[in-house]
């Protein structure tokens, strides 16, 4: 895998304020990268910074081994800026194919493109439309459109699916995750179970600082994550930590249970787990190979 | 390998685009044709009133005479040399108003798009210089284009009134458009620079106009004291505008160094501010 975003001690102030402090992290491509952070972590702002609509005060980043905001990363480099809006002026169909033209395409092709881009997100009726007929939700998904124009190496959505609603919200995340193959998105969310479904590496932004990077561990050995309907907690707690190869559960949550367990002992634990819940005749919601990427990034910020 | 960080053939073509853009912005859209439609009554008012009264009245020896004197006085001498009345009435008018036309027109460059986002779009697909030049030339253009039009139709008046229209007539209106196209550069380099400076058009305005008057007012003052600043006042956009009304024909052509040099001097400040600025 090749390198596609390499920063080095990236800082940046406003004013006095220091939204990001000395930050070094480099992005492979391939799987999906989440940047999570609760509000005011300077997601947006490390965002802004790659996409080149802010310089950092100090330090270094590449994108493809160039500078946010070269000419030579126009049509590999694409983003959803988070509150960014076309022209109220012109269709949206007449700013996607000006963007496609500006990318290097000529003009039929970036009528094609825009068509193309338009029906991924389902709004290819709306090409003569301007933005303000739109719903938000529908201006959102025009906005990941344009970002979509051409062959982009790396997507980058900041807050894709925020002020959605559920429905719009799928849409987005079907559209992502249908893409993955085709390019690197790069995905600021504080939606940390939206970003679970999607993203394969995490960058964890909290007051400005790199927490943490790393895998997501889906499917990964020896946690199972279990959410049952309502039930006796300690009763749970006792029954499961005298399963075979358990080592230890934890009640993180009401009803949400982590259970870490020895593979070599316990292979088939989920198996065994769903005949207990029988036995005992507990209802569950859910059961999940892996910590959940909430417990993972919480029991390492936890210590 | 990477491509260059900077490519001249694809800053030229994307500043190209970027420039028909803004002609498609007064051309092709409702808001476009709006502005078009005001352009054609305030030109019609101009051109039924001022210019058809006025050069009614020239058209009288006594009162060429007249304005002759008057007009020499105040070294405009060579005004009354021009060879059509309506052309002179519109000389005048079209040197007096259309900079401050232009200081609003050309307010919304870039200051309105980065405001909403849209300039965030741009810049992922092109340089900032592109968006900064295309955006004054298309602005610039459509001056021309506009100045075009007015010409034409004062012409149009002047064929009206004698049935016919020599050659030094027509010349005189191309030495007028190419005249008036450079007298605007400056103004709509001033106007390229505040737009990046605010947030709208109307702080765009406001900025021209309040740093205009300050900036005068300030070397005013500083003359009091040092006569030479005054000369500071000769460097200031549209100060060569009584230069021309002086001057007639093809040697009006040697006041363009000034508005050329300004117009360079605006836009190097404008690049410089937009680069700097985040977006």
């Amino acid at each position: 895998m090749s390198t596609i975003i390499q920063a080095q001690q990236l800082s940046k102030s406003f004013g006095r304020h220091q939204v990001l402090h000395s930050l070094n992290f480099s992005i492979e491509a391939g799987e999906p990268i989440a940047l999570i952070g609760p509000n005011g972590a300077g997601k947006t702002t490390l965002f802004s910074i790659l996409c080149g609509f802010l310089k950092q005060d100090h330090g270094n980043i590449e994108i493809f081994g160039q500078k946010p905001g070269s000419e030579g990363l126009s049509g590999r480099v694409s983003a959803l800026p988070q509150d960014a809006m076309l022209d109220p002026n012109f269709s949206i169909g007449t700013q996607l194919t000006f963007y496609g033209q500006l990318q290097g395409m000529n003009k039929a092709t970036a009528v094609a493109e825009t068509r193309r881009v338009l029906a991924l997100v389902d709004l290819a009726d709306y090409i003569s439309q301007k933005a303000t007929v739109l719903s938000h939700g529908m201006r959102k998904r025009v906005a990941i459109a344009q970002a979509l124009l051409g062959q982009p190496e790396l997507v980058m959505l900041d807050e894709p699916t925020a002020g959605l609603d559920p429905v719009n919200a799928l849409q987005v995340r079907q559209i992502i995750a249908n893409l993955t193959s085709e390019a690197t998105f790069m995905i600021s969310s504080h939606n940390i179970f939206e970003l679970e479904r999607l993203c394969g590496t995490v960058l964890y932004l909290e007051h400005g600082k790199l927490v943490q990077q790393r895998s997501v561990q889906q499917g990964a050995i020896g946690y199972l994550s279990l959410q049952l309907e309502n039930a006796d907690a300690a009763l749970v707690l006792n029954v499961l930590r005298q399963l075979p190869g358990v080592n230890s559960v934890e009640n993180a949550q009401k009803n949400e249970f982590a259970i870490h367990y020895d593979r070599e002992l316990a292979p088939d634990l989920d198996i065994s787990l769903i005949g207990v819940l029988r036995a005992q005749g507990w209802q569950y919601r859910s059961l999940t190979q892996g910590r959940t990427l909430e417990q993972q990034l919480f029991a390492v910020a936890n210590g | 390998m990477f491509a260059t960080a900077f490519s001249f053939p694809r800053f030229c073509r994307n500043t190209w685009l970027i420039t028909r853009f803004e002609l498609f912005r007064l051309f092709g859209s409702p808001r476009g044709w709006f502005a078009l439609a005001a352009f054609a009554v305030i030109w019609f008012l101009i051109l039924r009133y001022p210019i058809f009264e006025a050069s009614a009245a020239l058209q009288q020896a006594d009162t060429q005479a007249m304005l002759s004197r008057v007009f020499g006085m105040i070294g405009m001498y060579k005004l009354m040399a021009w060879p059509l009345p309506e052309l002179i009435v519109y000389w005048l008018i079209s040197l007096v108003l259309l900079p401050f036309a232009v200081v609003v027109t050309s307010a919304d460059q870039t200051s309105s798009d980065r405001s909403r986002g849209t300039l965030r779009f741009l810049t992922l697909r092109t340089s900032r210089d592109s968006i900064f030049f295309g955006r004054f030339l298309g602005q610039w253009l459509v001056q021309g284009l506009l100045i075009i039009i007015s010409l034409v139709a004062t012409l149009g008046m002047a064929v009206w009134r004698q049935h016919s229209l020599s050659l030094a007539a027509l010349e005189a209106a191309l030495i007028m458009g190419l005249n008036l196209f450079i007298v605007l550069a400056p103004f709509t380099a001033l106007m390229a620079l505040c737009s990046v400076l605010v947030r709208s058009s109307k702080l765009a305005v406001c900025l021209a106009i309040v740093g205009g008057g300050v900036l005068i007012g300030l070397i005013s003052w500083a003359g009091w004291y040092f006569p030479d600043v005054l000369r500071l006042l000769q460097y200031m956009p549209g100060a060569q505008v009584p230069a021309l009304l002086s001057n007639q024909g093809w040697s009006t052509f040697k006041e363009v160094t000034l508005p050329l040099a300004q117009t360079v001097v605006l836009l190097a400040l404008g690049r410089i501010a937009l680069q700097g600025k985040s977006l």
